[in-house]
């Protein structure tokens, strides 16, 4: 009884903060937009039909998935080195390590933006470094583009790849290792055909993990797009703010809540098999 | 033929006091199989993790077959490992687990699955090599994690206490199932055990290890009944240990009685072990090397034996007896009369 009191506080501010807004914006999304572009109440799909009927809608949804499935799959390429290694590091350097893989947590997502444009801008690290050893004759497009879009989302996400792996990695036998090695297998080989396939959970819990927050991020594709990369976020914000179509952008808003909760259920059903 | 020597194999794992394994050197004929004995943290498991290429030495080297492998990566060794968690990969089938080696040391597919047949009916397991390791016994996973090893027909079989993760009755059997096979396979084996009766039961060789050393490399026998030091009298086996002053000429004098020893020192203090089975009761008129008149004051019944302990004027001593004789219907405070050989004492310097 205690126990359910206690969870009380939590409860009141999901009911709060998530349940409530988005009882709002289901409501909102099932208003009528009118000619006039004001809002009018109703109950009604219409909204839904046009968001859903709209040619710019699925191009939208194709941007973003591809977007969140590749920045989820480098972000989780990425991290698995990394979790190999805090999982072969001596025990006593673990956490250290660790907390270096997530500490990219600790800075604001717009602090790493602003980071990354100074290393992938035209007159960025990386460009000034290629036109003082004369590789390239004008810079390379790094930046205000899906490539940088890309290598700033990838970024955002590898600590999370990195959590989870590390978790995942941590259950793994490293005897089995061993074993394959006695049984005459490299190293190579070894991480071909018992490393990789027993990893195989873990990598994809955390490339679904990587994908879902990859879907709904804003402010990577909005700050490092230079207003040139469209995904289902940023369309929703500029619904909302600019254009000033609620129901518009609630619907939107409800296509994706519902896309990701799907992910989520998948993950998790994919989550109980391997268990 | 020596299929595996070691000489003076070192490993110090870095910020421990002492040496794990210290200079540690044996020799094993073909087809024999070598028990290392021991208390948890003696250096037995790191030996043979050496043996296997899992853990580099600090010094020494190992020979197998007369070739030195110290320098080589644990894949290039041609040893079959059954690890004490059997280490099995849980996402393959028991078939596909004891393919593996074959398939690394690049076994032609059509090789493969006869020899895998055979490795598998040779634990008897022929019915369950579709089976995932999951969905096996303890036993059984056992037996897969042999048959894996022995299938690429190692020129070393390591075990590292394959049976600590069975329960009692199963081990017993799963134990003399691993020596007659060992036996009829004529692998080379070595064998990590804390077990002493394992190791007695198993082993034409032990080498009983404390502190990183070899105390002791003998056969079973000679290790249960002529312990070369102290630590191998107490380790192996029970014993009662009484002081004693030598007094020359095989002469002890322990307690008030005065016992003779086949081998003892000439003088000074020492100390005296005698095995629990080596006390025999002396009817009337019976002698003995050494004769004493003893009270019991405890008794257990395991079935089997009776085990008394006993009140005597050398000292405190064990006493087991065959279960249902006269003597060991003896209760406590009741008066008998026991005998051992000048031999079976085993004495040691203090």
């Amino acid at each position: 009884m205690t126990a359910w009191l206690l969870l009380l506080p939590a409860c009141a501010i999901l009911a709060a903060g998530f349940l409530y807004p988005v009882w709002l914006l289901a409501r909102i999304s099932l208003n009528r937009t009118t000619d006039l572009g004001a809002m009018e109440e109703a109950l009604t799909l219409e909204t839904f039909a046009k968001v859903a009927g709209d040619d710019f809608t699925w191009e939208l949804a194709q941007n973003t998935a591809v977007l969140a499935a590749s920045s989820a799959f480098l972000a989780t390429a990425l991290a698995l080195p990394v979790a190999l290694l805090i999982r072969a590091a001596n025990p006593r350097w673990r956490g250290l390590l660790s907390l270096m893989a997530v500490a990219p947590l600790l800075i604001s997502g717009t602090a790493r933006v602003v980071g990354w444009m100074a290393i992938l801008g035209d007159r960025g690290l990386i460009n000034a470094a290629l036109a003082g050893l004369g590789l390239t004759a004008d810079p390379i497009r790094l930046i205000n583009n899906w490539t940088g879009v890309r290598i700033g989302l990838t970024e955002s996400l590898m600590p999370y790849a990195c959590l989870v792996l590390i978790a995942g990695l941590g259950r793994l036998d490293a005897r089995l290792e061993e074993a394959a090695a006695t049984l005459g297998a490299t190293r190579a080989r070894t991480f071909l055909r018992i490393t990789l396939p027993l990893a195989m959970p873990a990598l994809l819990a955390a490339f679904l993990l990587c994908f879902v927050l990859g879907v709904s991020a804003f402010v990577t594709p909005r700050l490092m797009g230079g207003g040139r990369v469209f995904v289902v976020a940023t369309e929703i914000f500029d619904l909302a703010l600019e254009t000033v179509d609620w129901p518009a952008a609630a619907a939107m808003a409800m296509l994706l809540l519902g896309a990701l909760f799907a992910a989520m259920i998948l993950r998790a059903l994919l989550g109980r098999r391997t268990a | 033929m020596t299929a595996l020597r070691l000489e003076g194999l070192t490993r110090h794992f870095p910020g421990t006091p002492r040496a794990a394994v210290d200079a540690i050197a044996l020799d094993l004929p073909q087809g024999a199989l070598l028990a290392l004995l021991g208390p948890s943290g003696c250096g037995k498991t790191t030996t043979l993790r050496m043996i296997a290429g899992l853990e580099a030495p600090d010094a020494g080297r190992i020979l197998v077959g007369g070739r030195d492998v110290t320098a080589l990566p644990p894949h290039r060794r041609n040893m079959g490992v059954v690890f004490q968690s059997y280490a099995l990969f849980p996402h393959l089938s028991a078939a596909r687990n004891v393919a593996f080696g074959l398939e690394m040391r690049g076994v032609p597919r059509a090789e493969r699955a006869p020899r895998v047949a055979d490795a598998l009916a040779l634990v008897g397991l022929t019915e369950l090599a579709h089976r995932k390791p999951g969905q096996l016994s303890g036993g059984q996973q056992q037996r897969v994690a042999l048959a894996r090893a022995l299938a690429p027909q190692p020129d070393l079989l390591l075990l590292d206490e394959p049976l600590s993760a069975l329960d009692a009755k199963l081990r017993e059997e799963v134990r003399d199932e691993i020596r007659a096979l060992q036996q009829r396979v004529g692998a080379t084996t070595v064998f990590v055990t804390h077990d002493q009766t394992e190791a007695l039961a198993m082993a034409d060789l032990v080498a009983v290890m404390n502190e990183g050393r070899i105390e002791q490399l003998d056969t079973p026998e000679a290790v249960f009944e002529r312990p070369a030091s102290r630590f191998v009298a107490t380790f192996v086996g029970r014993a009662a240990r009484l002081p004693a002053r030598a007094k020359g000429g095989g002469w002890l004098l322990a307690g008030a009685a005065t016992l003779r020893a086949a081998e003892a020192p000439e003088s000074g203090a020492c100390e005296i072990f005698l095995r629990p089975h080596h006390l025999r009761p002396l009817r009337e008129g019976a002698t003995a090397e050494n004769a004493l008149d003893a009270r019991v004051l405890r008794r257990a019944y395991t079935g089997e034996t009776v085990t008394l302990e006993l009140e005597t004027a050398a000292g405190r001593l064990l006493c087991d007896l065959p279960g249902g004789t006269p003597e060991a219907a003896a209760q406590p405070g009741h008066s008998l009369r026991i005998g051992f050989a000048a031999a079976a004492l085993r004495v040691f310097a203090a």
